[in-house]
């Protein structure tokens, strides 16, 4: 009930708060947003599984997209942002896929 | 490979597996039981949503600030053609003073002697004349009106008339006695080419639009005999009878012509003992017939 309000209240605050993304870090808003995705629908899947943790979803969540943000600004340093941006998306894409496979045999039984 | 085996099969953040096998827990789904562990879950998806909304949010602020950008280079071009255009207009009016200061100055210095004057069709004149009207056949339609080059023969149109056959009306009237000549308003000075472009008849490399209209001032009732029974009139009636050419001539009482509008200053230069010019308003002065 607590996750479910938390989920909601997240969003309403990013709608109506609104609050001001720097300009500094607007590029790497996007792969922030995939990275927030795999965390998500990793902490899905553990429950899924029953090994869920708090602690484990909150920090692999901030961790993800940290270093996702962080790979992305090293690589926009080295002048190859662009091709590590595209690495990082598949990466956790694949994750993404795979987990929500995980979530889908766990909930179809198929 | 390994690398993508590696990421298919380790899909699920190993901090679960260890976090379970510490509390030595396995099996059945469930969510947290403990109060500070509901609150963590619920932060952390507070987290994950503000930053998917945010994303979203940006993605759509981004749109029109973009389109904003973009119209503001639309704007900033209009502008800057808008600017070049004031330019141009500048650029023309201060090449029709040079023009006229030009006039001005050939009239205060050499433009005493009004034959010269008139000759060099240097200023516009008035007096009687012949008014002389030729057009295409009526069946040579793609004359004035526009049609592609592609839509007709060009010349072997014979109903068409061409820049020779101004030229030998031209050239007659000039030896009738015509003493100033104009086409379609232009006036024709003795270094003045009627050539063809295309389709077109150029009389100072500026094309003209059919029905011709050759204004001649001379005495206009000799003129225009003189005119019609010369070898040129009779070519001219020759045009109309063989390929239908329209050819109107009449004679008139006062015609007016313009000046050139390019005169070329090509000997002149400033004289060093003379005092400066006095200025007259504009080049008025008129070669009377």
């Amino acid at each position: 009930m607590i996750a479910v309000l938390g989920l909601v209240v997240g969003v309403v605050v990013g709608l109506v708060v609104r609050p001001v993304v720097p300009s500094g870090v607007e590029p790497y808003l996007p792969i922030a947003v995939v990275a927030a995705l795999d965390a998500v629908f990793g902490g899905l899947r553990a429950m899924l599984d029953g090994i869920f943790d708090d602690k484990v979803f909150v920090v692999s969540f901030l961790s993800n997209v940290v270093v996702a943000a962080l790979i992305v600004f090293l690589g926009d340093k080295l002048g190859v942002g662009a091709q590590l941006s595209t690495g990082v998306v598949v990466v956790l894409g694949i994750r993404i896929f795979s987990n929500a496979a995980a979530i889908r045999r766990h909930v179809f039984r198929a | 490979m390994s690398l993508l085996t590696n990421v298919m099969e380790h899909s699920l953040d190993e901090g679960y597996a260890q976090a379970a096998a510490r509390r030595g827990e396995t099996g059945s789904s469930h969510l947290p039981k403990a109060l500070r562990a509901k609150l963590g879950l619920a932060a952390g998806l507070v987290l994950a949503a503000v930053v998917v909304t945010l994303g979203a949010a940006q993605a759509q602020v981004s749109a029109p600030a973009e389109a904003k950008e973009r119209q503001k280079l639309i704007d900033r071009i209009h502008d800057e053609t808008r600017s070049a255009d004031t330019l141009q207009k500048d650029v023309d009016g201060l090449r029709d003073t040079v023009g006229d200061e030009q006039q001005a100055a050939l009239n205060d210095r050499g433009g005493s002697d009004r034959l010269v004057e008139l000759l060099a069709a240097a200023s516009p004149v008035h007096g009687p004349g012949v008014d002389l009207v030729v057009d295409d056949a009526p069946e040579a339609s793609s004359g004035g009106d526009g049609g592609g080059p592609r839509e007709s023969t060009g010349f072997s149109d014979t109903g068409r008339v061409r820049d020779r056959d101004m030229q030998r009306v031209v050239n007659g009237l000039w030896a009738c006695g015509a003493e100033a000549v104009s086409v379609n308003g232009q006036r024709l000075t003795a270094l003045s080419a009627i050539r063809a472009a295309g389709e077109a008849i150029l009389v100072d490399n500026r094309p003209l639009a059919p029905p011709y209209t050759v204004l001649a001032i001379g005495d206009g009732k000799r003129l225009s005999t003189a005119f019609q029974s010369s070898a040129d009139g009779q070519y001219l009636r020759m045009l109309q009878h063989d390929y239908g050419i329209r050819a109107r001539i009449s004679v008139r009482d006062d015609l007016r012509l313009p000046a050139a509008p390019s005169l070329i200053l090509r000997y002149a230069g400033p004289d060093p003992a003379a005092p400066p010019p006095a200025r007259r308003p504009s080049g008025n002065g008129k070669g009377e017939k």
